[in-house]
């Protein structure tokens, strides 16, 4: 049993407590599931399990901690480290040594165990997390769900009681995450083992959960409760659940084999007739592309990423660019931008081909910002940010100006912070206004929602959305299906370096497998993408 | 691929065999005997290997250096008796003789380095850097363990270095002087030390440091002093080998004293730390005659460093000959070298004649 009983702990040089008076109690066997606001103190609570917090982080502590039977303010992470398995967000920086085979004996050779039951845990971890494949590959050459699957693995090697995983899956693929909650379900259900998982994307996990942990942060009291119970109190919650709490179902379907049987029974009902999916972009056909990539091949050494991939984007477009981890996608906004020019065919960036221009003339009219704001900022303040991209493009200095975008993004009270202080959220803006600033006419974005929560995301889809409506284009890389259907006017699918499908939203969505909305999933009709496009239907 | 490798105990058998000549001996004979045998392991070893390419890249780099330097040397250098031709007098510093001597001094001074760049080369061709410092005793294995991270985090670097100068790129970013630095270098510092933090967290949380075994204060008290010992044995042994020449079995003895002490010091250090080693090495007949190779082979050039040290001597200018001498046993002590490349290659023929994949 896990015991957390009247915990208060706050970081070093922080005054406002993380966790404060803060109680739990998880039964042996659950699978419970945390959610909660960037910040609130989600990834303090998982570290508090293993004595991460406060043993690693320092900072004031006080309260009891009981995980079966150990305390791990007196063992420390080391003592716990048979007894609860940690598996953290990031694949890549997580691992000690550089092959599969490696660094799942890593815990165990630590742990001084005999060489005789090291091999036979090894096998053992192997077929539990079906990487025997991969046994003798170097961790480089993995993708991310196998990356993840051995992550898991390595800490299971010690036989842990619990598994304690901090958003393992945002930052892979759709494919990629379901492979890793898979694999979680079958650990919980099959052996046994007690799991305890933050994850910002409810609508993957919350199925699988016995108990829901909701952690809302800035001093409010933490809910345990059911699955059920828990997701009709939440502000923000994923589509299916949200339509639920619209339409007054209850309970509250929280699969979509659930959700359908009420579908059916809306189905008697006049469904009105929705909207009309009209014409996508009036602007479109009309006027020239900004971007425009011909028949581009690129490729990094013998491996080829883009084999003829051909997409124009107008003014006032918003393109999601979707596909799996090494599609081409980052590689397709890099040839956008200039970063990388085509080894074949040819891209123009406002009919000037981007082989003869000069990158200070492409950046003028596209802006590109990368996956990891930390990439770009490194100024004292978000106001030097600003100022640093309007000197690089020789505009002249207008804090008037800076100011007003700021205020645009919710910034106004960051101006003089530093970026490195902010949240997630606040950062990705700051990098996207750092972009801003130079006004360009196309903004290109590498999975900008990596670690947002819903609240940022929806906030994130309305700026993105005004932007567009000022005619400026934007073109989006991104694995957040539910995202895209949020906001996206089109879908590009890349597979293999190659474009798959090109075409509006409504169409590509709801035509597919992996890449439809919740609600999609539900009607099976491609005018039903959102929570208001049912809205909109039912209502009379 | 690395499973067709040899043992790497043998290979680093096999290294400080090769590495003798160059590190003793300037006479070109020896020298160029010592590349040829460097030159065919590396060849074999990189094929097929993808690393294989930056090793010559780096190789590459050292010749052209090496041949860069050697006019340098003949023109700035005019001691000799053999005179190729002569520059006028007038010119400065390179005015005068240029001998064959100097041409001979320039050759030989490159080529024991280019010796020993292939040598390393070959080596980290047919050895896994990261499990052979995982192979380290207990008592090095964090040692071991921190520059395996190390190694690991370079190509990591290099890729945010990559990411972060394009996101400084479209922002206009234009390197005109140091200033221009700070956009690139504070992102890379913050960017690494994160990582480092994230890593170091993910080791706390798996156990890293193992369980350790209390030590009384006695036990303590005597590894240490053997530890020092053993150090300030090699340090006046090296010196005598450097400074006091007609000490050479004095100095060596001292030496080896040391080495002796520090690794019966470092071997007690090590079994306070309790922890396992998961990788079991066999060794195969191959294996065993490359150890049998590079033991034999370095024992007969260091004795013959010992006994008969004007064996290697070699200085081109007067009063020395500029020819250089041939002892057949040392010849046929490197020669014996390029073996295991045989054996890697008759390995290679085996594994795939039993699988045709």
């Amino acid at each position: 049993m896990i015991r957390l009983e009247r915990v208060t702990y706050a970081y070093p040089d922080q005054s406002p407590p993380t966790l404060a008076g803060f109680s739990a109690t998880i039964e042996p066997g659950e699978f419970v599931l945390v959610v909660g606001p960037s910040g609130s103190g989600k990834s303090t609570f998982l570290r508090s399990l293993n004595g991460l917090v406060p043993h690693f982080y320092g900072g004031s502590w006080a309260g009891r901690a009981e995980v079966f039977g150990r305390d791990p303010l007196e063992l420390a992470p080391r003592g716990m480290a048979d007894l609860v398995g940690f598996v953290f967000q990031d694949p890549e920086a997580q691992f000690v040594v550089d092959t599969v085979e490696d660094e799942l004996v890593f815990a165990m050779e630590n742990f001084g165990i005999t060489q005789g039951t090291m091999r036979k845990r090894l096998e053992e971890v192997l077929d539990q997390m079906a990487i025997a494949h991969l046994r003798s590959r170097r961790i480089g050459t993995l993708s991310g769900g196998e990356k993840q699957r051995v992550a898991i693995a390595s800490v299971l090697a010690l036989q842990p009681e619990v598994l304690v995983l901090d958003e393992p899956t945002s930052q892979l693929d759709p494919q990629a995450a379901e492979e890793v909650l898979v694999a979680l379900r079958h650990l919980n259900e099959d052996l046994g083992l007690t799991i305890v998982l933050s994850e910002h994307r409810l609508e993957r996990v919350l199925q699988y959960a016995d108990r829901v942990l909701y952690i809302p942060g800035s001093g409010e009291q933490a809910l345990l409760g059911d699955p059920r119970t828990i997701a009709a109190q939440l502000p923000w919650a994923p589509p299916l659940v949200e339509l639920g709490k619209r339409m007054g179902w209850d309970p509250l379907p929280l699969t979509i084999k659930e959700g359908r049987v009420r579908v059916r029974e809306l189905a008697g009902r006049r469904m009105g007739p929705a909207l009309e999916t009209g014409p996508i972009a009036e602007t479109g056909p009309l006027s020239p592309p900004l971007i425009a990539a011909r028949n581009v091949h690129y490729g990094y050494g013998s491996r080829p990423a883009l084999q003829g991939v051909s997409l124009e984007v107008r003014p006032g477009e918003f393109v999601a660019l979707m596909g799996r981890n090494g599609s081409g996608k980052s590689t397709l906004l890099r040839q956008m931008v200039g970063l990388l020019m085509p080894a074949e065919g040819q891209v123009t960036v406002a009919g000037r081909p981007t082989r003869d221009t000069p990158l200070g003339d492409i950046i003028r009219t596209v802006g590109y910002v990368p996956q990891d704001p930390a990439a770009l900022l490194f100024n004292d303040t978000v106001a030097a940010e600003l100022a640093f991209t309007r000197r690089g493009h020789g505009l002249p200095p207008a804090a008037e100006a800076d100011a007003r975008l700021l205020a645009r993004l919710g910034l106004e009270d960051v101006a003089d912070r530093d970026p490195r202080d902010l949240s997630v959220g606040q950062r990705q803006r700051v990098a996207l206004a750092s972009i801003l600033v130079a006004d360009p006419q196309v903004i290109l974005l590498d999975e900008p929602t990596r670690g947002l929560d819903y609240e940022q995301k929806r906030a994130l889809v309305a700026l993105l959305t005004e932007l567009t409506g000022e005619g400026r284009a934007v073109v989006m890389a991104t694995h957040d299906v539910e995202l895209v259907a949020a906001g996206a006017d089109r879908v590009v699918l890349l597979a293999e370096g190659q474009v798959v499908v090109d075409g509006p939203a409504r169409e590509v969505m709801s035509d597919s497998q992996v890449f439809a909305s919740q609600i999609n999933k539900l009607f099976r009709d491609p005018r039903y993408l959102v929570v208001d496009d049912v809205a909109v239907a039912v209502e009379p | 691929m690395r499973d067709e490798a040899l043992h790497p105990v043998a290979w680093t058998a096999w290294l400080v065999a090769a590495a003798l000549p160059p590190l003793t001996t300037r006479n070109p004979l020896y020298l160029t005997l010592t590349l040829l045998v460097a030159g065919i392991n590396f060849s074999v070893l990189g094929q097929g290997n993808a690393t294989a390419r930056g090793w010559a890249s780096l190789v590459r780099f050292g010749a052209t250096l090496w041949l860069l330097t050697i006019p340098f040397t003949m023109l700035t250098n005019h001691h000799g008796d053999i005179v190729l031709f002569t520059l006028p007098e007038s010119w400065p510093v390179i005015g005068g003789p240029i001998t064959l001597e100097s041409l001979l001094y320039g050759l030989t001074g490159g080529l024991a380095i280019i010796g020993l760049l292939l040598i390393f080369s070959a080596f980290n061709l047919a050895v896994d850097q990261a499990r052979l410092l995982r192979m380290a005793p207990a008592f090095a294995y964090q040692a071991g363990v921190v520059t395996a991270i190390a190694v690991a985090f370079v190509p990591q670097m290099a890729s945010s270095w990559q990411d972060i100068r394009e996101a400084q790129q479209v922002r206009g970013h234009r390197f005109h002087g140091l200033r221009d630095l700070l956009p690139l270098i504070m992102p890379l510092l913050v960017t690494a030390l994160e990582r480092a933090m994230q890593l170091a967290e993910s080791m706390e949380a798996r156990g890293f440091g193992g369980v350790t075994v209390a030590v009384s204060p006695r036990d303590r008290t005597i590894t240490q002093t053997m530890l020092l010992a053993g150090l300030a044995g090699l340090g006046i042994g090296l010196g005598a080998i450097g400074f006091l020449p007609q000490q050479r079995a004095l100095g060596v003895a001292l030496t080896a004293a040391g080495v002796l002490l520090l690794m019966i010091g470092f071997w007690q250090q090590g079994r306070t730390v309790h922890r396992t080693t998961y990788r079991r090495w066999v060794w195969g007949r191959r294996d065993r005659m490359v150890l049998a190779i590079g033991v034999t082979s370095a024992l007969i050039w260091l004795a013959t460093w010992l006994m008969r040290g004007e064996w290697l001597f070699y200085y081109p200018y007067p009063p020395y000959s500029p020819w250089p001498t041939f002892h057949t046993v040392l010849g046929f002590a490197i020669l014996m070298l390029a073996i295991p490349a045989l054996l890697v290659q008759q390995q290679r023929q085996e594994v795939g004649a039993l699988d045709p994949s």
